[in-house]
């Protein structure tokens, strides 16, 4: 379902010298796959990831997505399949500061026309299966690292989207709550939703359906 | 529709939520759009006033013309132009300035039955006997003038007049510094017998081109110039182009100070706005919807500032009388003006403010926000 041909995306810096950080990507995941992908710190995870799921351009080559090339597609295009198809987790969280939880994780549905009230109900339903209960109203700054990163969670899933990206989902949390976010995933992928995830948590190796290991922009 | 009202109330929201921005934003607008208001109602006002004045004065303005320029008219063919027909009456006046003390004073020399009517004396009684003169209430009170009261002209200190009334009048520009006399005395005070620096003539409706071809074979030879109300108007008006021009070249340069303060300050948190942006648009927001939220927010920002600044524009001519401003639309007062103001709030003004403070904030916003909303999510979100 999702297929990358040749991809690579290298940084100039001062344009003297060239970071490659992702290098000729050739991937196949199929839909309701549990992708998992590994390595160490700044081997190019984040990157490819932004780039499958549309938040980036790639350099050179090619992303296929239900078998079209969305690297072809305008932004307002690509705007539009993310908001049907996709559901991101960022690795730090990206929550809209002074905007209470609930209204963090409702905030995609605004554009939706969907009243105050679903969206409250909806966020709240999902901030709940989070462990979040007693913080709907708390803005980001008075949340832990943990907690953000289950608002960001439960953001993501709003949209009931058929994508889940997600970048270090687990990075912050305690293993009583990462166990709960994988069988939560897990879960998600009995449901058909497909699920991408970038870690370092090598517990999730053992649920996931495929394994890529990256090691300085490659796959090994 | 529910998408628009979603976006309408987040718009709400968002002002609220960066308000340091919101309220900067607000005051560099109500700084640059309160003057504008302010100004343009005195000017309207006076405008209106002036224009009230001349249709109820005299139908024709008859005086000498030298170098093209209005000059004082003898009165030797006075009794000839009362006899043309279609004359009802015939006012020779002088009208001078002159210093009472420091203050510069608009003395009006006219027979005693010639008074306008729009003045009327709320003390004290018509002057009557020679050097007795009426004074305007704004002078008097300057001068803590009363009834009896002597006082002497600069120009003529030998020529000494007692206070005998005072008055006010309807069009309470023009009354404010004014003194009435005789028409003899003001000749003697301005050293100028038998002549008049214009002849006001009223007539029968119908009657000016008749009269005008009369008055021509009278004067026969003399340099005269006849100018009917419309002309008066016209000049009225023109004056009114000149001081609003020279008001609207200092309110350009002030504008120029004012809109790089917006621009900036409407750029005011753009990182953490760019930020906002890219997270909107990677969780699903379509560009087009953001920038409706923007311009939303705009919207509102501008509606308030008109809102708020438009009121203040009221509160400045009607509390404080148009203190600072007024003095570029009537000539001769000082910075705080002693009189009612005339002032007259027009809708055309307060909707211009109000598309201007939009058109502002637009600019200071839409560009930075498109560029934010159509890059690369990442890209904006980690900026
Ligand atoms: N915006 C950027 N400009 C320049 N270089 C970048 C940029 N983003 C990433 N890089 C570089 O690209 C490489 C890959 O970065 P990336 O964030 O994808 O790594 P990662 O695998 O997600 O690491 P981590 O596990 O620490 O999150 C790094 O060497 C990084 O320095
Ligand atoms: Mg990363």
């Amino acid at each position: 379902m999702i297929r990358t041909e040749h991809l690579c995306k290298s940084y100039c810096h001062h344009s003297h010298y060239e970071v490659r950080a992702v290098y000729d990507i050739n991937i196949n995941i199929s839909q309701g796959s549990f992708v998992v992908f590994s390595g160490p710190s700044g081997s190019g995870k984040t990157t490819l990831l932004n780039i499958m799921g549309t938040l980036d351009r790639p350099t050179a080559g090619k992303v296929f997505m239900y078998g079209e090339e969305i690297t072809s597609f305008s932004d307002i295009a690509l705007a539009r399949l993310r908001h049907k198809k996709i559901g991101f987790i960022f690795q730090n969280f990206h929550l809209i500061p002074r905007l209470a939880s609930w209204e963090n994780v409702s905030y995609p549905l605004i554009p939706l026309g969907i009243s105050l009230k679903e969206r409250l109900e909806r966020a709240r339903l999902l901030l709940e299966k989070m462990g979040l209960a007693d913080r709907l109203d708390h803005a980001p700054e008075e949340l832990s690292g943990g907690q953000q990163q289950r608002v960001a969670i439960a953001r993501a899933l709003i949209n009931n989207p058929e994508i889940i990206i997600a970048d270090e989902p687990t990075s912050n949390i305690d293993d009583e709550t990462s166990v709960q976010i994988r069988e939560f995933l897990n879960e998600l992928k009995t449901r058909g939703v497909t699920i991408l995830v970038a870690t370092h948590d090598a517990m999730f190796e053992k649920v996931a359906d495929v394994v890529f290991k990256i090691k300085n922009g490659r796959i090994e | 529709m529910n998408k628009h009202l979603n976006l309408l109330f987040l718009a709400i929201e968002n002002l609220l939520r960066h308000r340091a921005k919101t309220v900067v934003v607000c005051l560099c607008l109500i700084a640059i759009l309160s003057p504008f208001i302010t100004a343009i109602t005195i000017s309207e006002g006076v405008r209106e006033q002036s224009l009230i004045s001349v249709n109820a004065g005299a139908d024709l303005y008859l005086t000498y013309d030298e170098f093209g320029r209005n000059a004082a008219i003898p009165l030797k063919h006075l009794d000839e132009i009362k006899k043309i027909f279609g004359v009802t009456t015939v006012i020779p006046r002088i009208i001078g300035r002159g210093f009472l003390q420091n203050k510069l004073a608009i003395i009006v020399g006219i027979n005693k039955e010639d008074i306008p009517d729009s003045i009327s004396c709320v003390s004290g009684r018509i002057f009557e006997n020679p050097h007795e003169v009426i004074v305007g209430c704004e002078l008097a009170k300057h001068f803590h003038l009363n009834i009896g009261d002597q006082f002497s002209m600069r120009c003529q200190q030998r020529k000494v007049f007692t206070v005998v009334g005072f008055f006010s009048s309807d069009s309470s520009i023009w009354g404010a510094s004014m003194i009435f006399m005789s028409f003899r005395d003001a000749g003697e005070l301005f050293g100028k017998q038998d002549v008049a620096t214009d002849i006001q003539i009223h007539t029968l409706p119908g009657h000016n081109s008749e009269i005008a071809t009369d008055l021509y074979d009278i004067f026969q030879n003399e340099a005269y110039r006849l100018q009917d109300k419309q002309m008066v108007e016209l000049y009225v008006k023109k004056g009114f182009m000149l001081k609003e021009g020279i008001f609207s070249a200092l309110y350009v340069v002030a504008f120029a100070l004012g809109v790089p303060a917006i621009l900036v300050a409407s750029g005011f948190g753009l990182s953490e706005r760019k930020k906002e942006i890219g997270i909107m648009k990677a969780t699903g927001w379509q560009t087009l919807e953001v920038l409706e939220l923007i311009s939303m927010e705009q919207l509102l920002i501008s509606f308030l500032g008109a809102t708020i600044a438009i009121v203040l524009s009221i509160l400045w001519v009607k509390g404080f009388n148009g203190a600072f401003i007024a003095q570029f639309f009537i000539a001769e007062i000082t910075m705080l003006p002693k009189f009612t103001l005339p002032a007259r709030f027009l809708p055309l003004p307060c909707l211009l403010s109000f598309f201007f403070a939009f058109l502002l904030t637009m600019v200071g916003s839409v560009y930075s926000s498109w560029r934010a909303s159509t890059v690369s999510p990442v890209v904006s979100m980690n900026s």
